[in-house]
């Protein structure tokens, strides 16, 4: 069998065929990183494949002049990008871990009901809640200016907060991990439960270690989702620069790439090796964590069609 | 590991001096912890996800501009405006580039796939190129694709200058704009369908093929008595998700042509966001977001059929 395949001229067109279709794929992000390090004049000689005579740095060196950072400010948004990501990692994981072992150990009168209800929004796209949520937000009670009604201010819109309060419950987690603790026997929790431990030392020292290849797919979904997210902080935040999170801010950066460089103010050419040079830093973290981990993000990926 | 003696935890009941309360929390044990662990979830459920759509629903009927004005009730006035222009254009547009990307994309995916299951050298650099792009901010590759198309000084126009070519003026062609955002919702969305076919694929036992090989099937026979018919759950699975996914379709609209030109790349999630927040028809944008909800809950419904009708099979 090996010996055939190594003669089948059918496999050089297979090879022929991946290579052709990946290069498609990887041009535009090699194309990016080439042109980062390529001057504006140089881009534009080669506008195919902008690679530089000379390595030109000064699209990673003005990222860190004062100009750009007043500008800017990448940092911050790099900060709230990660605040944000690890809280709507650990609160709605720890609501799945919870509310599924509800689910799937616990028997008590209406159980069944409550999770048929739970059940019930997983049809609905997220579309729907754009309006009722914004406006839920603009008159929070108590918050940004508003009264215990929720008049007379801003309430969380453009506020920090309001990138953090919706979606913290997800009812796919909490199906998915319902389904992991259905398929771990009862009797590591049985034999801890002789020796009396609570419901919480039972879900810390007996489930969680098990529970570790689901909440590592958990943990890489909602990384990708909150890093990449764009649609709920561009309703909520717009108007205040210094809550944005990654994907807000460095878009809203490439139109502006000119002054973000310091040109003398009234240039309206674009600079696009450094557009290209924000672009590449804001999905860098995202490109390294996959590449070390590329076996958990397939496995999730699967694991997604197979449960859901 | 030391053993503490608490009886009321088993629910045995049989030391004499607990009383009713003890004896009544150890016997419902269950039920408390169930309902203590249930309540704030629930409670957040109500307020975050119940309470929008039916609030969805009630200011779809009524006219609202802007979070700070009283909304007034208008009954099905929105849901009129959606059979006007542009309306009807944007729905089909929707349409139009689920119905194209997910023909592509799903056909792509499969025949990747399938080449990437044939036992090739250094299968999982390929995997990382063809699924490097779904890992990538939309909005960011997106905002950076119109730096392509951009219509004086793009990079496209750039390439047509250093080979003497006259400048294509992209963004006022309809057929440009439309291509562009199809190409670069392919590039983005390849990754998912390929991964999800190969996992499919590996389930598929080798022996099948020999098998087939021995009776002088060709690889096309193969592909369509064999390959096909064993993926079919998965085939309707990602056709079925790509299509609810690319329905969905906004940042690269937003950011590439913004619905340009006259509204011939508008689709319905950017309509929403500009009626909403740009224009301040709040009761409009939410009619909106109920047709795409509807549309939604169809091919979701049309899934579980042709799934249901996979297992009956």
């Amino acid at each position: 069998m090996e010996k055939r395949k190594a003669v089948e001229p059918g496999r050089i067109f297979i090879y022929a065929l991946l290579i052709l279709g990946s290069a498609v794929m990887a041009y535009p992000m090699l194309y990016a990183i080439i042109a980062t390090f390529s001057d504006l004049e140089t881009f534009f000689r080669r506008p195919w494949l902008p690679i530089p005579d000379s390595l030109y740095l000064e699209n990673y060196t003005v990222l860190f002049t004062a100009n750009f950072m007043k500008l800017a400010p990448v940092w911050r948004w790099v900060l709230n990008t990660l605040i944000r990501t690890a809280w709507y990692i650990i609160v709605p994981g720890t609501v799945a871990i919870f509310a599924g072992y509800v689910f799937a150990r616990l028997k008590f009168w209406g159980r069944d009901a409550a999770f048929i209800y739970l059940l019930s929004s997983l049809m609905i796209p997220g579309i729907v809640f754009w309006i009722p949520t914004y406006v839920m937000m603009a008159r929070f009670p108590g918050m940004g200016g508003n009264d215990w009604t929720g008049q007379g201010g801003h309430g969380l819109v453009n506020e920090f907060a309001g990138l953090m309060v919706p979606g913290l419950v997800n009812v796919f987690y909490i199906f998915m991990l319902r389904q992991t603790f259905y398929t771990i026997p009862a009797d590591f929790e049985e034999a801890a439960r002789v020796d009396g431990a609570s419901t919480l030392r039972v879900l810390w020292e007996i489930y969680l270690p098990m529970l570790k290849p689901v909440l590592t797919v958990l943990v890489i979904f909602q990384f990708v989702a909150i890093w990449n997210d764009y649609q709920w902080p561009l309703i909520i935040s717009s108007g205040n620069r210094d809550i944005w999170t990654m994907s807000l801010g460095i878009q809203r950066s490439l139109l502006a790439t000119a002054q973000l460089k310091g040109y003398p103010s009234g240039t309206s050419i674009q600079d696009y090796p450094f557009a290209f040079t924000l672009a590449v830093i804001a999905t860098a973290p995202l490109v390294i964590l996959f590449l070390r981990l590329q076996n958990y993000f397939v496995e999730g990926v699967q694991g997604f069609a197979l449960k859901g | 590991m030391s053993v503490t003696a608490k009886p009321t935890v088993l629910g045995t009941g049989n030391v004499p001096q607990v009383n009713r309360f003890r004896r009544w929390r150890s016997r419902n044990r269950q039920a408390i912890e169930g309902w203590i662990i249930l309540s704030p979830i629930l409670l957040y459920y109500s307020i975050f996800f119940i309470f929008p759509v039916v609030a969805n629903l009630l200011v779809s009927f009524t006219s609202w501009s802007g979070v700070y004005q009283p909304p007034t009730w208008v009954g099905l006035a929105n849901y009129r405006i959606y059979l006007s222009h542009p309306y009807p254009l944007i729905l089909f547009n929707t349409l139009l580039f689920s119905i194209i990307i997910l023909v592509f994309q799903t056909t792509l995916a499969f025949f990747i796939a399938v080449l990437l299951n044939e036992k090739v050298a250094g299968r999982g650099i390929f995997r990382a190129l063809f699924y490097l792009p779904t890992l990538t901010s939309a909005a960011i590759t997106a905002q950076v694709f119109f730096a392509f198309v951009s219509p004086f000084d793009g990079i496209f126009n750039s390439v047509l200058k250093a080979l003497g070519q006259p400048i294509v003026i992209w963004t006022i062609s309809t057929f440009w704009m439309r291509t562009f955002i199809i190409l670069y919702s392919i590039w983005r969305g390849l990754g998912g369908p390929i991964v999800l076919f190969l996992a499919a694929l590996q389930g598929i036992h080798r022996e099948v093929y020999e098998a087939a090989k021995v009776d002088g099937a060709t690889w096309w026979n193969q592909m369509r008595y064999i390959t096909v018919p064993l993926l079919r759950p998965m085939i309707i699975f990602v056709v079925v998700t790509s299509m609810i996914a690319s329905f969905q379709i906004f940042e690269s609209v937003l950011l590439i042509s913004n619905g340009g030109p006259a509204n011939t790349t508008n689709v319905m999630l950017l309509q929403i966001y500009n009626d909403a927040f740009v224009n301040s028809r709040l009761g409009l944008a939410a009619a909106g977001s109920i047709v795409t909800a509807v549309v939604l809950l169809g091919f979701s419904i049309t899934n579980m059929r042709l799934m249901n009708r996979g297992q009956t099979d």
